[in-house]
């Protein structure tokens, strides 16, 4: 696991509280009942906040996973990804 | 505060806590606004477990008309100017320029009178906060940027009239616009992106400032009650027992202006009821010379007690908060001395300590802004303007106790009454604001919301008594509340609270004669609970029951009960 995995775990521990830890990493809006429209877009402006970046939000509503936002984070940035 | 630290400190509210329902009412999507606002409320309210009620999307008025009251403790009000007219936003597409201005401000017009008529509905038991439009209007109008447009200054003024008449409600709080201006700045607050994809229109910074801001409202710091200030460089420019009472300066021409000012707040705030002292290391006799100056801003009168002499200041604030009978918590010592504040902290680690910054003008506004801050009321009450009047007083009863002679005969020609008004009216602030203020003659000290208060009243076995109390030095206005229930021939007290400025009148005895009369019972029980500083309460309930908590009956009070000379009044107020 590397840091920006490990960080973005702590993202959904604070938008998720209730989520165990051991399942965030295969999370997704199907399988998280909380994961509705006002916590997508709250997921998203804490990811902001903590990866100091600004995602594209057309692109982001399209994101729907842990590990679709992981890649996606990984694509626009690629410099910071062993932070 | 970050998102993420929003959210934190919500999760961390104890799950088992009392709730604590605000509305908050917006024509936007609440979003973060509603993180925000329960955070700042939690971090205030740690005993509390706050919870966020939000209303209908794009219909603010429509909110307001629906909400139920008795489903919340307080309401925030957040008015934006797309909730006044859509096209005054981003997300509706009819029309800007002069063609529609004159429209807009009709529809601004019969918008704000709907919103006023419902807000008006709101019961005066419930804090409403109330932020009026913040977001920087749209490029609508025909002038250039720099240049205000007439629809631009009708709107505001249509804005500022509502304002205006919305202040005089009894529970209506206004945002200040100034001090959002500062934690927020204007061009940073919209996020059109937010507004387009998520109908939120604010910045996160935005939305933290405004959920600070509204929660400082609902749930504001208590005030403090009293500023003990230094003298020289501090009150005055000059050392006064070098250059003499003519010698020292506080005007524009000495560049002396800063103390001017401060002289000018002290007096301000003695207006408002605050208490204010002097501990100052200096020849008393030269000292009181240049404080009886004609020219002196901060009426000398005003100034109580005075202590000049060589010793230790933390022993002149010990002196001063006994005189005062408050709390070190409750008061703020300024001096320019950083030594002098060291040694007062020191001893009282709870008081405020503020640096008087000699030659720093900027440090100088940001004091004086900071003491608006700490002694800041919502709303003035009468009783503000007693309080001096009745520490003086107090120091004649206090000059006469311990003779027993001398306090029966004071006590019995003070030509006192007392006045009792039952179950009073709701919109009557003070009595809430006592029963949460006072510290010292409490009986357990449980705090309530203007909406608790009232809801805890509808049984019909409750009573609520408010007394008030003058004699011939003075009235002293509302000071002492209490609450119980009756069944049958006993009494039982869940709330008694007593201001310390009415202490030694044997004003608490009065009370329980009254009521022990006035519903024919036999027995009393008190719902005490031990705090950090009831110990006045306890005291007394000890005396004359054995414990604080044990039952009183009529009997053993009445064998205790000591000669009262006040002449009661009793009123019924609903």
């Amino acid at each position: 696991m590397d840091n920006k995995e490990a960080k973005l775990i702590k993202v959904f521990q604070t938008v998720f509280p209730d989520m165990h830890p051991e399942k965030i990493s295969a999370a997704s809006q199907e399988s998280v009942p909380g994961w509705d429209s006002v916590a997508a877009i709250t997921l998203m402006n804490v990811i902001e906040e903590e990866f100091e970046t600004q995602l594209d939000f057309d692109k982001a509503a399209d994101l729907t996973s842990f590990q679709e936002i992981l890649g996606y984070l990984r694509e626009v940035q690629p410099n910071v990804a062993q932070l | 505060m970050k998102l993420s630290e929003a959210l934190s400190v919500i999760q961390r509210a104890p799950v088992d806590a009392r709730p604590f329902p605000v509305l908050l009412a917006c024509g936007f999507s609440p979003l973060h606004l509603e993180n925000y606002l329960a955070a700042h409320l939690q971090a205030v309210l740690p005993d509390r477990k706050v919870r966020i009620l939000t209303g209908l999307y794009d219909d603010l008025a429509g909110t307001l008309e629906q909400f139920d009251p008795a489903n919340a403790q307080a309401a925030a009000i957040v008015i934006e100017w797309s909730d006044l007219d859509p096209r005054l936003g981003y997300r509706k597409l009819g029309g800007w320029g002069e063609r529609v201005a004159a429209n807009i401000l009709e529809t601004v017009e019969a918008t704000l009178s709907r919103l006023e008529i419902a807000i008006s509905r709101i019961p005066v038991s419930l804090k409403v906060a109330l932020s009026l439009p913040a977001l920087p209007l749209t490029p609508a109008f025909h002038t250039s940027g720099w240049q205000a447009s007439g629809a631009e200054i009708a709107l505001r003024e249509l804005v500022a009239g509502f304002a205006r008449r919305l202040i005089a409600h009894p529970s209506v709080l206004v945002l200040n616009e100034q001090r959002l201006n500062e934690r927020s700045k204007p061009d940073e607050r919209y996020d059109l992106r937010a507004d387009l994809h998520a109908g939120f229109p604010y910045t996160l910074k935005h939305a933290d400032a405004l959920g600070e801001a509204l929660a400082a409202l609902i749930v504001p710091p208590q005030p403090k009650k009293g500023l003990i200030t230094d003298l020289d460089d501090t009150l005055w420019l000059g050392l006064v027992g070098e250059e003499g009472h003519d010698g020292v300066a506080w005007d524009l021409a000495s560049h002396a202006q800063l103390h001017g000012l401060y002289q000018q707040m002290l007096g301000a705030l003695a207006d408002q009821g605050v208490l204010i002292a002097i501990a100052s290391k200096n020849a008393p006799e030269v000292a009181e010379r240049a404080l009886a100056r004609p020219d002196l801003i901060v009426a000398r009168e005003k100034i109580y007690p005075v202590e000049v002499h060589w010793d230790a200041k933390s022993g002149s604030v010990e002196r001063i908060l006994k005189t005062w009978n408050i709390g070190a918590d409750s008061v703020v010592f300024v001096d320019d001395n950083r030594m002098e504040l060291e040694e007062v902290r020191a001893a009282f680690p709870e008081t405020e300590c503020i640096l008087f910054p000699k030659a720093d003008y900027a440090a100088g506004l940001t004091m004086l802004r900071r003491l608006r801050d700490l002694f800041g009321k919502p709303k003035l009450a009468d009783e503000d303007a007693y309080r001096l009047e009745s520490i003086k007083q107090n120091r004649h009863l206090a000059d006469v106790t311990g003779n027993g002679d001398l306090a029966e005969h004071f006590l019995a020609s003070a030509e006192a009454s007392i006045g009792l008004e039952f179950d009073p009216p709701a919109t009557d602030r003070r009595v809430v604001e006592l029963v949460n203020k006072t510290n010292q003659f409490n009986l357990n000290g449980v705090r309530y919301t203007d909406a608790e208060w009232q809801q805890s009243l509808q049984n019909p076995d409750c009573f609520v008594a408010v007394v008030t109390y003058q004699d011939k030095f003075g009235p002293l206005g509302k000071i002492a509340v209490l609450r119980g229930k009756r069944t049958a021939d006993r009494i039982r007290i869940d709330t008694w609270v007593m201001s310390c400025r009415a202490f030694s009148r044997r004003i608490e005895y009065q009370c329980l004669s009254q009521l022990f009369q006035r519903f024919g019972a036999q027995e009393m029980s008190f719902d005490f609970i031990s705090t950090p500083k009831n110990g006045p309460a306890r005291d007394f309930l000890s005396a004359l029951a054995g414990e604080p908590a044990a039952a009183l009956t009529r009997e053993a009070f009445t064998a205790k009960c000591p000669k009262l000379y006040q002449k009661v009044i009793q009123k019924h107020g609903q």
